[in-house]
């Protein structure tokens, strides 16, 4: 046990003499290498993230939202419309919602604004995300000044900061109480910009929002399964864009790895006849390379995925957020909060690491199994 | 002395309470180990159609929809031989529409609706006789039966 771990020892010690030996070709090749990795890994990295933040996103919808509609554009809906579809069998609660957006010319952004049912803030103070905190430089206790629909300005007290469990949903957001919320849009007090329709039993959604287009054909239900369909098939776009850039990424790779196992150069090749000839087996040669390979591979996928981590979280992938996040301009900028997808991380090694070197190896296996002197005469 | 069989009755009053309030059956669910003793599938999958019977002894058998307990009802001593009809204290069956459990015995049950339970045919409990109605125009349903009318020839029809 003792002999076969001191052998790989010096087997792994003459496999790193020997790269540091050809340093130049090893460094661009770990960069090559690490760029790649870090390419990929910045993706999966990111449109993980972007997944969880809707997961988040979509926890706590409900199960049905109802929009009124005029002209095939979203209209406010009359309270009283919640009356009679609570009195639909299976309907187990209807909140009429408060919501919309704010374009804060100051600074550029947009603010989502949430008027919420339960422990909503008190009239004339707000509860805001971190990205507007972050955009207005405001922390609890300041004033903030909103331009209501009116032409007046609307004086709001900061009451608190939301915790940054997910920056994506929570960032832009600003809570106030509804007559806040009224009298800066200039909206009636019987009307909501949709209602949030409970359904106890699921199975029973589909009869539900038939019954509610019946009884108001001016009405649009909306099903969570629907959004949640929606969101799928926009990250999938996202994602078929990602499978693209994935698969010239890994089609680079494979170029790369071929060039490097087809060409194993005169030099490499009497060096593998040199150690046949002072006694070297076909075995240890084939563990030296193994181990040439692996000590890139293996340094290159650590570097290139800890480099995408870093892309990725602290500097809210930087360097291409603006093709896949959309309205990325006039959004308070946002940090993702880290989640790592183990299976997709596994994959990408199994994808690289192991052709890789497993291209190292084959060539020098093909070199060591020729005679010695012919291998060093070619 | 006297304020001391005070304190002490006090004590027994707010003991008594804490035990009933211990000892009443909180509302019941299956645990991820029941399984129903008719089909012998694990019924906390599907809470949409737990049914249960309670016996006098206070234990519970767990059904994954009512017809599996009418099944079980209708054939006592195959299913448990050590159990008596006169052992049973309650039957309860999910409502369709609140997904609360409640009386088998007052519910009124659609057959022939298009809505399938984890075993297939169902009889769909509904707490109310309106529900009932409107649940048979809503999916189809051929008929409202009540507790008595579910025969062991019904329950082969639902096969």
């Amino acid at each position: 046990m003792h002999h076969a771990l001191s052998r790989h020892r010096n087997i792994l010690d003459f496999a790193l003499s020997s790269l540091l030996r050809r340093k130049a070709k090893n460094i661009s090749l770990f960069l090559v290498y690490t760029l790649i990795i870090f390419v990929i890994a910045s993706l999966i990295f990111f449109v993980q993230a972007l997944k969880r933040e809707a997961a988040l996103l979509l926890a706590e919808a409900p199960d049905m939202v109802v929009q009124r509609m005029i002209a095939g554009r979203h209209d406010l809906i009359p309270t009283n419309y919640g009356e009679k579809i609570s009195a639909i069998r299976g309907v187990s609660e209807v909140t009429p919602r408060l919501w919309g957006y704010y374009y804060d010319p100051v600074f550029q952004a947009n603010y989502t604004l949430l008027a919420p049912d339960t422990a909503p803030p008190p009239p004339g103070s707000i509860t805001i995300g971190s990205g507007v905190a972050r955009n207005l430089r405001i922390k609890t206790d300041d004033l903030v000044t909103f331009r209501s629909y009116s032409g007046t300005p609307l004086l709001l007290t900061v009451s608190g900061i939301m915790p940054l469990h997910s920056e994506l949903v929570s960032a832009d957001l600003v809570l106030m109480a509804a007559e806040d919320f009224q009298a800066m849009f200039r909206m009636p007090k019987d009307v909501a910009t949709d209602l949030a329709v409970t359904v106890a039993n699921p199975r029973e959604l589909v009869t539900v929002a038939n019954k509610i287009v019946e009884l108001f054909p001016d009405t649009r239900p909306i099903l969570k399964s629907e959004l949640l369909r929606t969101y799928d098939s926009l990250f999938d776009w996202r994602g078929g864009m990602m499978v693209v850039m994935l698969a010239v990424a890994l089609f680079s790779f494979v170029i790369f790895a071929w060039d490097k196992a087809s060409g194993l150069s005169a030099e490499e090749r009497k060096e593998i006849g040199i150690l046949k000839s002072i006694g070297w087996e076909t075995g240890d040669v084939l563990l030296l390379k193994f181990w040439e390979g692996a000590v890139i591979s293996l340094t290159a996928f650590l570097a290139g995925v800890l480099l995408a981590y870093g892309h990725v979280f602290f500097s809210s992938a930087a360097l291409f957020s603006h093709a896949l996040k959309g309205w990325a301009i006039l959004y308070p900028q946002f940090r993702l909060v880290p989640t790592i997808d183990g299976y997709q991380l596994s994959v990408l090694f199994v994808l690289s690491v192991l052709p890789y070197t497993a291209a190292t190896i084959i060539p020098a296996w093909l070199a060591a199994t020729i005679a010695p002197d012919a291998a060093m005469r070619s | 002395m006297k304020r001391f069989s005070l304190l002490f009755s006090a004590i027994i009053c707010l003991w008594l309470n804490v035990a009933s309030a211990l000892a009443a059956p909180a509302a019941p669910a299956p645990g991820p180990k029941d399984k129903c003793p008719v089909c012998g599938m694990f019924v906390h999958k599907y809470p949409a159609w737990t049914a249960a019977i309670r016996f006098s002894d206070g234990s519970h058998a767990w059904f994954d929809g009512a017809k599996d307990l009418f099944i079980y009802l209708n054939n006592l001593p195959r299913y448990a031989p050590t159990r008596k009809p006169a052992m049973i204290s309650a039957m309860l069956v999910k409502d369709y529409y609140s997904l609360k459990l409640i009386d088998g015995k007052t519910a009124f049950y659609v057959i022939g609706s298009t809505v399938y339970g984890p075993m297939g045919h169902e009889l769909v409990p509904l707490a109310k006789q309106t529900e009932a109605q409107e649940f048979l125009k809503d999916h189809g349903g051929k008929r409202i039966v009540r507790f008595h009318e579910i025969t062991p020839a019904l329950l082969k029809s639902l096969e």
